[in-house]
């Protein structure tokens, strides 16, 4: 309360303040004005009154001659002194006290000196009251005063001094002086009122300009507080703008990052924006943006369009958010898998006025899911296989042991017809369910890629040249078979007796696929990948391959069975004529020799296989044969290490049969006392896989100890003993179980020739002769 | 500041004196009367014009190119209005006689000419001026019918001044028969010969 009383008293001590300015100032204007009219006027009277004179009395006479009035002198020169000082103040020091009174005294003498020219004429002496009226403009009574002052001292004077100069009587008294002075302070107090009452309006003028001006100051205060407001609010809304514009940019960018753009559609006006990765997303311009969904959706792929249709219509029915997964064909005919999702915006009405959301690139998501279902897949297919192959790897010692002794027993019994005639079927037959059964172990451990491979640098042209009869007997008659050879096919190294047993699986299968007969064709070629290529989570280097294709015009496969075709145990054939075993042992062979295989087919058109095999600049390595069914024979001594009882049995029977020396031992640390008491052992044939010590650290001692002993080592299942990714190591001979007498016998032969020095053990001397 | 003051004021207070000083100058101009000539005392024979011996008769002598003499011509007229048929007045012109009638019609000619009763006619080369010792414009005579003059001076209290004189008032005394000690008046006016004045209240 205090607090305005006081802002109240110093407005108002404000507003006196300056109304006593105003008014001062306004009155000082007055003045100067007033002292530049009396400038002018007394320059221009000065010249009136040369003007008067040089009309009334131009010349004074003296008979004939004159010359100028004195009159005209008394004008020029009285009237310029008269006139001088007053307006040289005027132009000196406008608004100055003493100016206004010089003009006062100035202007009543001029009013003296016109009097006095026009020979005192009535008239003139209105220039007196004029005069006083003139010097009112001053708003200054003292003005008035120091005239009024002149006119009565003028009077006074010449009452005294010429009376009838002035009052036209010889003498007057000194108070009549009064009675003209009386006159002109008659209009002087009319005057001093008028000038009274124009300085209250004035007052009141310069109040009124004072109030108006401290409400035009407390009006601007204001309005520069709110100027200020309205700074401080741009200031803050252009911050607020360039945030905005930050993070706008910061939106882009992220949006441009995570690929995920924004887009509005106005279903209203039916006009779809987007955000810039939007527009990237679908290749889109700037120009386009705006135009109507049925422009938009020309970019989804057609597959996807009525799936993506269907979802927003729904969501446009049901005004649930979605989420719609489609490809988008781009300008350059390049495919992208976006992810979009978006929600609806309804009015007060619950009318759908607006769908908005977001739109993100999931193509590389895309790819890499795909990756990793390839990955899962080969993963899920190597635990498989692996799980295959433990079993395979369990089962195949023990079970090949047993093959090595069914087998060889049966062979050996059939080098006796004579002898056992009567069940010579029955022992062709189990010798046939043996080799079904070691067939059968070893796809287990083919696909499993478990298997002991011994690769050689070989031609494929001649590998399936030697199979011609074969392959033609095995698919019959109905079938053609047709070779198409690229003469300078390049070499491959791999296991010979596996490539054929790929071969051969695949023209089994095609032979099966035309049921009614076809043609059956296999084609060599050259081929260098020039980019890598990925199948069944393989992937195809690289490089310089050979080419093996095995085509049918047969049935064709479906994608469902194209997609499990090199599964093991997968297969569509009949119960009991497939094991499924036949393209998952192809496939693993494959991979066990580094190539690839690819599957092309169509239904009710045909199949076409194609192995990719390395190709080598090594030189071929002649495979060596011997057709003969006689044993091979020699005399050389030989040490049988076998922990299996009747595999030992057989294998001492055959070779001792064959006019070998031979010993034999149970386990490894028995072999290698023999060897001590007995040095001159050509060879030792010795079991792989046996308690305490293994047949390859049986090898690695006799090589060490005695290395001139060769050793053949012999095994079913060797668990990469002797192996590394399944390939034999090199300088190691090896014979895969089970084997029949003559495998054991050639085997054996091989490696004592191989050994270049045969040890004349035998009585007889002989070397290398059959039996 | 205060010197500045003092000096603006002594500035002025000069300045004051100054135009005093000058209108002392004007004042003394104005008061100096002009020269009289030997006026004889009974009216002079052979003259232009003849003496009233009905009356008094009024001459006036003007210089109708003298601006001075305005004054006296109006004086002239109040005077004429006061003694109107009592008098027989003139106003006598110089007129040069190498100078055409132009020379004399002036504004005062015809002033003194729309006086009534008052006969204005032209005083060639002031013949009858020289012979009545008419010197300055404005000289008034005023004999009575014997030819004896009972007036002469000025009807104005300063040059070119009209109002209130004692030369007027002696003449419409004279006039109506009463009698004056004052007898001649100092003249103001522009001279008719170029001579100086007597000075007011003495007669010769």
């Amino acid at each position: 309360m205090n607090s305005s009383a006081s802002k109240v008293f110093a407005a108002a001590d404000t507003v006196s303040r300056r109304t006593a300015e105003l008014f001062k100032e306004q009155q000082q204007n007055i003045i100067r004005h007033t002292d530049r009219l009396f400038f002018w006027l007394m320059i221009c009277q000065w010249f009136f009154a040369i003007g008067l004179t040089l009309w009334l009395s131009p010349r004074t006479w003296a008979g004939v001659n004159s010359q100028i009035h004195p009159h005209v002198w008394l004008a020029i020169v009285l009237g310029g002194l008269i006139t001088s000082v007053p307006v040289l103040l005027a132009l000196t020091h406008p608004g100055k006290t003493l100016t206004r009174h010089a003009i006062a005294i100035g202007q009543m003498l001029m009013s003296a000196l016109l009097i006095h020219l026009t020979g005192g004429r009535i008239e003139t002496h209105f220039h007196v009251f004029g005069s006083l009226a003139i010097l009112a403009f001053y708003r200054d009574w003292r003005v008035l005063i120091s005239a009024s002052v002149v006119v009565y001292v003028d009077h006074l004077l010449r009452g005294v001094f010429w009376p009838q100069s002035v009052y036209g009587v010889l003498y007057a008294s000194i108070w009549r002086s009064l009675e003209h002075a009386g006159w002109v302070m008659f209009e002087v107090t009319f005057l001093i009122i008028s000038i009274r009452t124009s300085l209250n309006e004035m007052h009141l003028v310069a109040e009124r300009q004072a109030k108006l001006e401290a409400l035009n100051e407390s009006i601007e205060r204001t309005v520069a507080e709110r100027t200020m407001e309205l700074t401080q609010e741009n200031m803050e809304r252009r911050q607020t703008e360039d945030k905005l514009l930050k993070n706008q940019a910061q939106l882009a960018q992220a949006q441009q990052i995570a690929h995920l753009g924004s887009w509005e559609w106005d279903l209203v006006k039916n006009k779809v924006t987007w955000s810039e990765e939007t527009q990237r997303l679908y290749g889109r311009t700037p120009e386009e943006n705006g135009v109507p969904m049925e422009n938009c959706l020309e970019r989804i792929h057609p597959d996807d369009l009525p799936q993506v249709n269907k979802i927003m219509a729904e969501s446009l029915r049901t005004h649930q958010p979605f989420t719609c997964v489609h490809r988008a064909i781009l300008p350059d005919r390049t495919e992208r898998v976006l992810q979009g999702r978006g929600e609806i915006l309804v009015n007060d009405k619950g009318e759908a006025i607006k769908m908005y959301g977001i739109v993100q690139d999931i193509t590389e998501a895309k790819r890499a899911e795909e990756a990793l279902h390839r990955s899962e897949e080969q993963l899920r297919q190597s635990q498989k296989m692996e799980a295959v192959g433990r079993l395979a790897g369990g089962v195949a010692h023990d079970f090949n042991n047993l093959l090595t002794v069914i087998e060889g027993y049966c062979a050996m019994a059939l080098l006796k017809k004579e002898e056992v005639l009567p069940i010579l079927k029955n022992i062709e037959e189990i010798q046939k369910a043996s080799e079904r059964g070691a067939s059968l172990t070893s796809q287990l451990l083919a696909f499993s890629r478990k298997q002991v491979l011994q690769p050689r640098v070989l031609q494929l042209n001649e590998v399936v040249h030697g199979m011609d009869k074969m392959l033609r007997r095995l698919i019959g008659e109905d079938i053609t078979l047709s070779t198409i050879f690229e003469p300078s096919l390049g070499r491959v190294k791999t296991d010979p007796n596996q490539i054929e047993q790929v071969i051969m699986n695949l023209a089994i299968n095609a032979r099966d696929a035309m049921p009614r007969g076809g043609k059956l064709t296999i084609t060599t070629s050259n081929v260098t990948v020039d980019q890598k290529s990925h199948f069944r989570n393989r992937t195809l280097e690289v490089g310089e391959y050979v080419m093996l294709a095995i085509s049918d015009n047969g049935m064709g496969m479906t994608d469902e069975v194209k997609s499990h075709l090199f599964e093991p145990f997968f297969t569509t054939k009949d119960l009991g004529k497939g094991t499924g075993l036949g393209l998952a042992t192809c496939y693993g062979i494959i991979c066990q020799s580094n190539g690839d295989i690819r599957v092309y087919s169509e239904l009710n058109f045909g199949t076409t296989f194609r192995i990719y095999l390395p190709r080598t600049d090594a030189t071929s390595e002649s495979i060596t044969t011997l057709d003969s069914e006689d044993l091979p024979t020699g005399t050389e001594s030989i040490l049988v290490v076998e922990d299996d009882p009747a595999v030992q049995e057989l294998a001492v029977i055959i070779l001792r049969d064959c006019g070998y020396q031979v010993e034999k031992s149970n386990n490894a640390f028995e072999a290698l006392e023999l060897m001590k008491t007995n040095p001159e052992f050509d060879l030792v044939v010795t079991d792989v896989i046996m308690p305490q010590m293994s047949g390859k650290d049986l090898y690695e001692k006799i090589k060490k100890q005695t290395p001139h002993i060769e050793v053949l080592l012999m095994s079913g299942y060797t668990n990469d003993a002797l192996a590394h990714h399944g390939v034999l190591d090199e300088g190691l001979h090896f014979l895969e179980k089970p084997f029949s007498p003559a495998k054991l016998a050639r085997k054996v032969r091989e490696v004592i020739d191989a050994a270049g020095t045969p040890r004349a053990f035998s009585p007889n001397g002989a070397n290398g002769k059959s039996r | 500041m205060i010197n500045t003051s003092f000096l603006r004021i002594s500035f002025c207070a000069l300045w004051l004196l100054t135009v005093g000083a000058g209108i002392a100058v004007m004042l003394n101009y104005q008061n100096t009367c002009g020269s009289v000539g030997t006026t004889p005392e009974h009216w002079p024979s052979k003259t232009q014009i003849a003496l009233d011996h009905n009356r008094d008769t009024l001459l006036m002598f003007a210089h109708p190119q003298c601006p001075c003499t305005q004054a006296s011509m109006e004086e002239f007229n109040r005077l004429m209005a006061q003694c109107r048929g009592r008098v027989t007045a003139y106003v006598l012109f110089l007129k040069p006689s190498q100078f055409s009638n132009d020379w004399t019609r002036t504004d005062l000619w015809r002033s003194a000419a729309a006086i009534p009763d008052v006969t204005v006619q032209d005083d060639i080369d002031g013949a009858l001026a020289r012979k009545f010792g008419a010197e300055t414009s404005g000289y008034i005579l005023l004999y009575d019918p014997r030819g004896q003059i009972l007036f002469k001076g000025g009807i104005t209290d300063s040059r070119g001044h009209a109002g209130d004189n004692a030369g007027e008032s002696v003449v419409v005394s004279l006039v109506n028969g009463q009698n004056t000690s004052l007898k001649q008046t100092p003249v103001y006016g522009c001279s008719l010969l170029s001579k100086t004045c007597p000075q007011p209240g003495t007669v010769k």
